[in-house]
């Protein structure tokens, strides 16, 4: 079982108690309604789909229910480290 | 017709015994979850210190979160709601029951289905996890006593699952 690193419980916890959810720092749009149709497609439906080194969002979704932001490898499934939401991409 | 409201136990009221673990419902309490960014309002509000790191159990109050806290007192007892303070007091009561798991081998019958390394778990200590399937509020009690908070709805499957485990124990 891959066991995670959670950033707020600080405690290593197995995978079981997370939840994946998406690709990290996807700012959403400060004025929504001036974008284009292009524009929220891109906003809503394109993402990155790294082979390697990805920034993502996971759920302590059984533990302290926090989100954060992880960097896994899409090959190898490896965390590399975890961060808390809000500090900026690693 | 009748306005009082009638608890039912989801589980069996009598105790499960299984060599070396005993596994029963345990007494019904009155339970909080208490929100707060800051834990000093939420301490001034119920009046005495809070846990402040994830995990710390003191005086029935687990720390489950940054800002999340579960409070568990015997059946009847208040608190104060913390008024005018930026903090956010729930009455969870009836939300969960508790199982409580006591002997030499109840840490094997939760081990069954609890991916955390309980061996590694502190007394005293308590957090969210799963169990199977099902979410769970583990608290380790003493060496051989863990109480299990789950959901209502949920506790006839957490009863069975470790009623099977524990009779399986060799």
């Amino acid at each position: 079982m891959i066991l995670i690193h959670c950033p707020y419980c600080d405690d290593i916890r197995p995978e079981l108690e997370f939840a994946y959810a998406g690709e990290a720092h996807i700012a959403r749009p400060a004025d929504p309604s001036a974008l284009s149709d292009a524009e929220w497609e891109k906003y809503l439906f394109i993402r990155a789909n790294p082979r390697g080194r990805h920034n993502e969002r996971w759920r302590h979704v059984h533990g302290c229910g926090r989100f954060f932001n992880a960097v896994r490898d899409t090959v190898t499934d490896k965390f590399e480290l975890t961060y808390k939401a809000g500090e900026p991409r690693k | 017709m009748a306005d009082a409201a009638v608890r039912t136990a989801p589980v069996p009221a009598e105790a499960a015994e299984f060599p070396g673990v005993s596994i029963a419902l345990g007494a019904p309490l009155a339970r909080w979850s208490l929100r707060a960014r800051d834990p000093k309002a939420l301490a001034k509000a119920i009046g005495h210190k809070v846990p402040g790191t994830i995990g710390e159990t003191l005086g029935g109050m687990a720390c489950l979160g940054p800002d999340e806290w579960l409070l568990r007192l015997p059946e009847g007892a208040s608190i104060p709601l913390g008024e005018g303070l930026p903090l956010s007091v729930v009455d969870i009561s009836e939300r969960a029951v508790t199982l409580v798991l006591d002997g030499d081998r109840a840490i094997d019958a939760l081990s069954a289905g609890c991916p955390r390394d309980l061996s590694k778990f502190p007394v005293g200590y308590a957090t969210r996890t799963i169990f199977e399937t099902v979410e769970i509020v583990l608290i380790r009690e003493s060496e051989t006593r863990w109480s299990v908070d789950v959901w209502r709805s949920f506790a006839p499957y957490l009863w069975t699952a470790l009623t099977t485990a524990a009779s399986h124990l060799r």
